[in-house]
């Protein structure tokens, strides 16, 4: 991996944890909705560093999408049942596998590693897709087929008892 | 200056860990839906990155090609738990 790779990887890391550690910590929809289009550019940045243009432009599309969803309309307030001391547990957990995997990072003997392939590779993925992982991708398109149909038919039916 | 395989894993576990924080720290369950993306997206990190830093012989393009199935996954998923917890003044 060359300079200009290695400076644009550093600093879509940064945009990228910088908009996901907003999206966990700041309050307001609207805010949240931006910061997790901004981690999305980040995550784009990431993947063209790391030679994966075709993910980059779908991971983009995908988290412009769900921003537009999370600062979209207004949604209802429900509340969990967690108390807050578990979810100061579940948070200082999340620390926990945060020091966890970096910790395996560190000690993994991965440092000798060399980046192998580059480019946009459209054609190579979608033989991939359609191909060779094809029974992957069927269940995936047919989980955003039930997600799509699913929220529309209980936002009519929410939308009639009104 | 160079970027390695520990690299892109500190990264992913940065996004896997902020995700894991906003689903435990959120009360609401439509903020705390926010944090499924995240969780995805380090994920994805984690397997471009290990395809792209993979030994010789490896497919590159696996990376790729469950980075792209993860983001349309955590877009569907997002989708579905919003539709779930419905509108304000619904009902």
């Amino acid at each position: 991996m060359d300079s200009l790779h290695a400076i644009g990887f550093y600093v879509s890391s940064g945009v990228s944890v910088i908009g996901g550690l907003g999206v966990a910590l700041l309050g307001g929809r609207t805010m949240r909705g931006l910061l997790l289009a901004i981690c999305g550019l980040g995550l784009a940045g990431i993947y063209i560093s790391l030679g994966a243009g075709f993910a980059a432009v779908v991971a983009l599309a995908c988290y412009i999408g769900c921003a537009l969803l999370i600062a979209g309309p207004r949604y209802r307030s429900i509340e969990t049942l967690t108390g807050t001391m578990w979810r100061q547990i579940g948070a200082i957990g999340a620390g926990a596998v945060l020091l966890v995997l970096g910790f395996a990072a560190y000690r993994g003997n991965f440092v000798t590693a060399k980046a192998s392939g580059d480019g946009f590779g459209i054609a190579d993925v979608g033989r991939l897709l359609f191909a060779h992982d094809a029974l992957a991708t069927d269940a995936v398109a047919a989980l955003v087929l039930v997600s799509l149909i699913g929220a529309a038919a209980i936002w009519r039916v929410k939308e009639r008892g009104r | 200056m160079t970027a390695n395989l520990v690299m892109v894993f500190f990264v992913a576990g940065a996004l896997f860990a902020a995700g894991v924080l906003a689903v435990a720290w959120r009360r609401d369950v439509s903020s705390a839906l926010a944090g499924i993306p995240l969780i995805l997206a380090g994920a994805g990190v984690a397997f471009v990155g290990v395809a792209r830093f993979a030994g010789a012989g490896a497919p590159h393009l696996f990376g790729q090609e469950v980075a792209v199935l993860l983001a349309v996954a955590a877009t569907a998923l997002l989708a579905l738990g919003l539709g779930v917890a419905g509108r304000e003044g619904t009902r």
